[in-house]
C-alpha cells in the first residue's frame, strides 16, 4: 500500500518537487496549526453571539457582530484613537530614526559603542518600558515633574497621563522611545548600501549637502522606509501592552484603542463573538495598510 | 497544468493528522476525567493571591483535622474572574472557590456555582453574621456561600493634619469636607486634601457606589430599572460634587483618574492627604509604623452625607462557593462542606480563620460574635481608636445594587462614563444618562 502510494507520487512529481514538499511539510503543518486554523476559527467565532458567562446559548448572528460594532460609537472612538496613535508613533519613529541613522552614518570616535547603546531601549521588555514611563509620568512622585520643577520650567506638579488631551501622545512617546532604535538600525543598514560613487559624482556636479540628501540618500532609503513603515504600522496599530500598563484605556476614553477594546470585549466582558469580530477588523486593517505601503514604496523603488 | 503538490498533501494529511491528534488527546484525557469524578480525591480550591500565609496555615490545620487533601491554586487578583470562567468553560477540575459578590448572578445563572442552603450546618452561621453579608451571597432567594471576608469603604482622616489646621472634628457632610479641605489647603498642609482613587480598575464601582449611596442615590430601583440618570438623584449630585472638588475647589487631584487604589494607599500613608475614601481593611497598614509614615494618626469617621444621604457606604463580601461537580459527588460534597465551614464558619468551635485574618493583616469579617472578642477590641483600639465608628458604619453599609448577570459588561461602560464625567469631558447628567442607557439596554438583552 505504502509502496504504491510512493510510486504514484514519484510518477506524478519530479525529485525537486518531492524534496520541496517533504522539507517544507513540517513548517506548513505547524503554520497551519498555529496560524491558519486560528485565523479561520476566529472568523467563524465572529459569526456567533458568544458570551462565556452565558454558556447555554450561542446563536449564529452572521455579520451581526460586525454591524453592531459599526453602529457603536465606542468603536469609532477606538478607531480614532488608534489612528492618531499609529500616525504619531510611526511618523515620529521614522523621522527620529532617520536623524539617528544619519548621525550614526558619520565617522566619529565611539560610533560603534553608541550604536550598540542605542539598542538598549529596543531590548527593554515592553512591560518594563510601560512601568518605567508610568512612574516617570506619575503626578505625585514622577521624575518628569521633579526634573521640570528643578529646572524651573513648571511651578507645580503637572498631571500627565491623567490629562486626556496629553494621554495618547505620552503613550506614543513611550512607544517611540522603544521602537525607534530598531528603525534607526534598519535605515542605517540601508544607508550603508548606498554606493559612495553617487555622492562623489554629485559633489563633482556641485550638489550641496541638502541636494545630496534629497536626491541621493532619501530616494535610496525607500526600501528601508518601506520596512520601517510596514513593521512600525503593524506594531503600533496592534499595540496593547503600553495601554494596559499605563492607562487601562483611560482616563475616560482617552486611550481607548481597538486593541484595548478587543481585550475588554474578549477578556473582561467575555464576549468572544464581538472580540473576534474586532480582531478580524484589526487584522484586515493591518494587512491593507501593510499592502499599501509595500505597493507605494516597493513599486517606486522597483521603478527607480 | 500540474496541480500543486501541497494541495493533496494538505487536505488528506492534515485531516488524518488532526483526527489522529484528536483521538490521542481524547484517549489521553480519559483517565484524568475519570479520576476527578471519583470521591476521595483531593479538593481543588481556587483563590486569588491574597492572605496566602494565613490560608496555608489554616489549610494545613484542615488537612490534619479531616485527612482531606486540598490543591490550593492561586491566581492574580486582577485576572481571577477570567481565570475562573476559562476553568468553568474548559471543564477544569474545581470544587471550591472564592467568589466576589459582583460575580454571583452571572456564575449562578451559568450554573458554575450551586446553592449551599441545603446544608443546615452551614446555614446555621447566618444567625451570627451581619445581614448585608448574607444578602450579598443570596441570589434569587438562594444562598451560595459562607463569607471569606466582608468590608466597606471607609472615610479616613489624618488626625495630625486636622489638628494642625485647627479643626476640632472630622467632617460629617460633603459640604464640610470642602470647607475643611479649603482650610487645610490654605494653610499649606496638603495640596490636595481629599484623596480619591478614580482609576478605572476593579475598585471604581465600590468608590462610585459609596459616593452615590452617601448622596442618598441608587443606580437602580427596586424593579432593577436604571435610576442613576435621574437629574435630581444622588448619582448626578455625587458626580457634580466630585467635578467641583477636582475642577473648582481643587481639593482633589485631577490625577485621581489615573491613580490606582494601591498608589492612593501609599500617598495617604506618606501623609500627603487629610481625608481619603479607602477600604476599611487598609486601616492596619496605614497605622502600622513599619508600613506608614503616619502611624497612629489615621482615624475613621462616618462617611460624610450629602443631599438626602445618611452616612451610607458601599459594603461588599467575598465568599466560599461550591461547584456543581463537587455537589454531584456526595463524598466530595461532604468534604467541600467541611472545608467551607472550616474557613467560613467555626473551626474546632472557634472563628479562628476570621480572627487570624483580622489580627494578622486587618482583613475584616462579618461574624458578629467576634465584635466582643477581647483581641479584636484591642486591635480596633490600637488601629482605629475604638470600635464605635466601625460598628455604626458597618450597620450603614449597603451592598452594590448593580450586581446582576450583566454587571461585568455594564461596568466597563459605567467606569468610562464616570471617568469622562470626572474630567468634565461630559456633564454629570450626560455621563449618568450614558451609564443608565447601557444598563437598560443590557437588561433588555438578558
Amino acid at each position: 500500500m505504502t509502496s504504491s502510494v510512493l510510486a504514484a507520487l514519484q510518477k506524478r512529481f519530479n525529485y525537486d518537487s518531492r524534496s520541496a514538499v517533504i522539507l517544507l511539510a513540517p513548517v506548513l503543518i505547524v503554520l497551519a496549526a498555529v496560524t491558519i486554523y486560528p485565523i479561520f476559527y476566529s472568523f467563524y467565532t465572529s459569526l456567533f453571539d458568544i458570551n462565556l458567562t452565558r454558556p447555554h446559548r450561542r446563536p449564529f448572528v452572521g455579520f451581526g457582530n460586525y454591524l453592531q460594532l459599526f453602529d457603536d460609537a465606542r468603536f469609532w472612538v477606538a478607531v480614532s484613537r488608534t489612528t492618531v496613535y499609529t500616525v504619531v508613533t510611526v511618523t515620529a519613529t521614522a523621522v527620529l530614526a532617520l536623524g539617528v541613522a544619519l548621525f550614526l552614518n558619520e565617522a566619529f570616535r565611539g560610533r560603534r559603542f553608541l550604536a550598540a547603546m542605542l539598542l538598549v531601549p529596543w531590548a527593554t521588555p515592553s512591560i518594563v518600558n510601560g512601568l518605567m514611563w508610568k512612574w516617570i509620568y506619575d503626578p505625585t512622585y514622577g521624575s518628569l515633574n521633579g526634573l521640570l520643577t528643578q529646572l524651573g520650567l513648571i511651578d507645580s506638579y503637572q498631571i500627565w497621563l491623567g490629562d486626556p488631551s496629553k494621554t495618547i501622545y505620552l503613550i506614543a512617546q513611550a512607544a517611540v522611545w522603544k521602537q525607534m532604535p530598531l528603525a534607526a538600525i534598519l535605515l542605517l543598514v540601508t544607508m550603508k548600501s548606498i554606493p559612495e560613487d553617487l555622492y562623489r559624482a554629485a559633489k563633482v556636479d556641485g550638489a550641496n549637502v541638502f541636494q545630496r540628501f534629497f536626491h541621493i540618500t532619501l530616494p535610496a532609503l525607500k526600501p528601508g522606509f518601506m520596512l520601517v513603515f510596514v513593521y512600525e504600522t503593524m506594531i503600533s496599530i496592534r499595540h496593547f501592552d503600553l495601554f494596559a500598563i499605563m492607562t487601562q484605556g483611560g482616563p475616560g476614553d482617552a486611550s481607548f484603542t481597538i486593541s484595548w477594546q478587543i481585550y475588554i470585549e474578549t477578556f473582561r466582558s467575555l464576549k468572544f463573538g464581538t472580540g473576534s469580530a474586532l480582531a478580524f477588523i484589526l487584522a484586515l486593517a493591518t494587512f491593507l495598510l501593510s499592502y499599501l505601503f509595500i505597493r507605494m514604496l516597493g513599486q517606486r523603488g522597483a521603478d527607480r | 497544468m500540474r496541480s500543486s503538490p501541497f494541495s493533496r498533501l494538505s487536505r488528506r494529511g492534515l485531516l488524518k493528522g488532526t483526527a489522529a491528534t484528536g483521538a490521542l488527546g481524547a484517549i489521553g484525557s480519559l483517565p484524568f476525567g475519570m479520576a476527578f469524578g471519583q470521591s476521595g480525591q483531593p479538593l481543588n480550591f481556587a483563590a486569588w493571591a491574597a492572605a496566602v500565609d494565613q490560608v496555608r496555615a489554616h489549610l494545613t490545620a484542615f488537612e490534619g483535622e479531616t485527612g482531606v487533601t486540598v490543591n490550593y491554586e492561586q491566581s492574580p487578583p486582577a485576572n481571577f474572574r477570567q481565570t475562573l470562567v476559562t476553568k468553568f468553560v474548559g471543564g477544569a477540575p474545581l470544587d471550591v472557590l472564592w467568589v466576589n459578590d459582583a460575580w454571583l448572578p452571572e456564575f449562578a445563572e451559568a450554573g458554575w456555582i450551586v446553592p449551599i442552603d441545603e446544608y443546615p450546618n452551614l446555614m446555621a452561621y447566618n444567625a451570627e453574621v451581619d445581614q448585608y453579608c448574607t444578602e450579598s451571597m443570596t441570589y434569587n432567594g438562594r444562598q451560595y456561600g459562607l463569607v471569606y471576608y466582608a468590608d466597606f469603604m471607609a472615610f479616613l482622616y489624618n488626625a495630625d493634619i486636622l489638628e494642625q489646621a485647627g479643626i476640632a472634628a472630622p467632617p460629617t457632610t460633603w459640604d464640610e469636607v470642602v470647607e475643611q479641605s479649603l482650610i487645610i489647603k490654605e494653610k499649606g498642609l496638603a495640596e490636595y486634601p481629599l484623596l480619591l482613587s478614580l482609576e478605572a480598575d476593579a475598585w471604581l464601582i465600590e468608590f462610585v457606589s459609596t459616593l452615590v449611596f452617601a448622596f442618598g442615590g441608587r443606580f437602580v430601583d427596586a424593579e432593577g430599572n436604571a435610576v442613576v440618570q435621574d437629574p435630581e438623584g444622588g448619582a448626578v449630585a455625587a458626580m457634580k460634587w466630585v467635578q467641583a472638588a477636582i475642577h473648582d475647589h481643587k481639593i482633589v487631584s485631577p490625577g485621581a483618574v489615573s491613580t490606582q487604589e494601591i498608589a492612593c494607599l501609599k500617598a495617604f500613608g506618606a501623609g500627603q492627604h487629610a481625608f481619603g475614601v479607602i477600604p476599611r481593611y487598609r486601616i492596619r497598614p496605614l497605622n502600622n509604623p513599619a508600613e506608614s509614615q503616619v502611624p497612629g494618626k489615621v482615624r475613621m469617621a462616618l462617611m460624610p452625607k450629602g443631599g438626602t444621604g445618611e452616612h451610607n457606604t458601599c459594603g461588599w463580601v467575598r465568599f466560599y462557593g461550591m461547584t456543581p461537580e463537587a455537589k454531584a459527588d456526595p463524598a466530595k460534597a461532604e468534604n467541600v462542606v467541611k472545608f467551607i465551614e472550616w474557613f467560613g464558619g467555626r473551626s474546632n468551635g472557634e472563628y479562628t480563620f476570621q480572627k487570624m485574618l483580622m489580627l494578622d493583616i486587618g482583613v475584616p469579617f462579618c461574624t458578629t460574635p467576634l465584635d466582643s472578642d477581647p483581641d479584636i477590641i484591642a486591635f480596633y483600639n490600637e488601629y482605629l481608636g475604638g470600635t464605635e465608628t466601625v460598628s455604626r458604619q458597618g450597620a450603614l453599609a449597603i451592598k452594590k445594587d448593580t450586581v446582576t448577570p450583566w454587571f461585568g459588561e455594564w461596568n466597563e461602560i459605567n467606569n468610562q462614563a464616570w471617568q469622562k464625567g470626572f474630567l468634565r469631558q461630559v456633564s454629570a447628567e450626560d455621563a449618568m444618562a450614558e451609564t443608565g442607557r447601557e444598563w437598560d439596554r443590557l437588561k433588555r438583552s438578558y
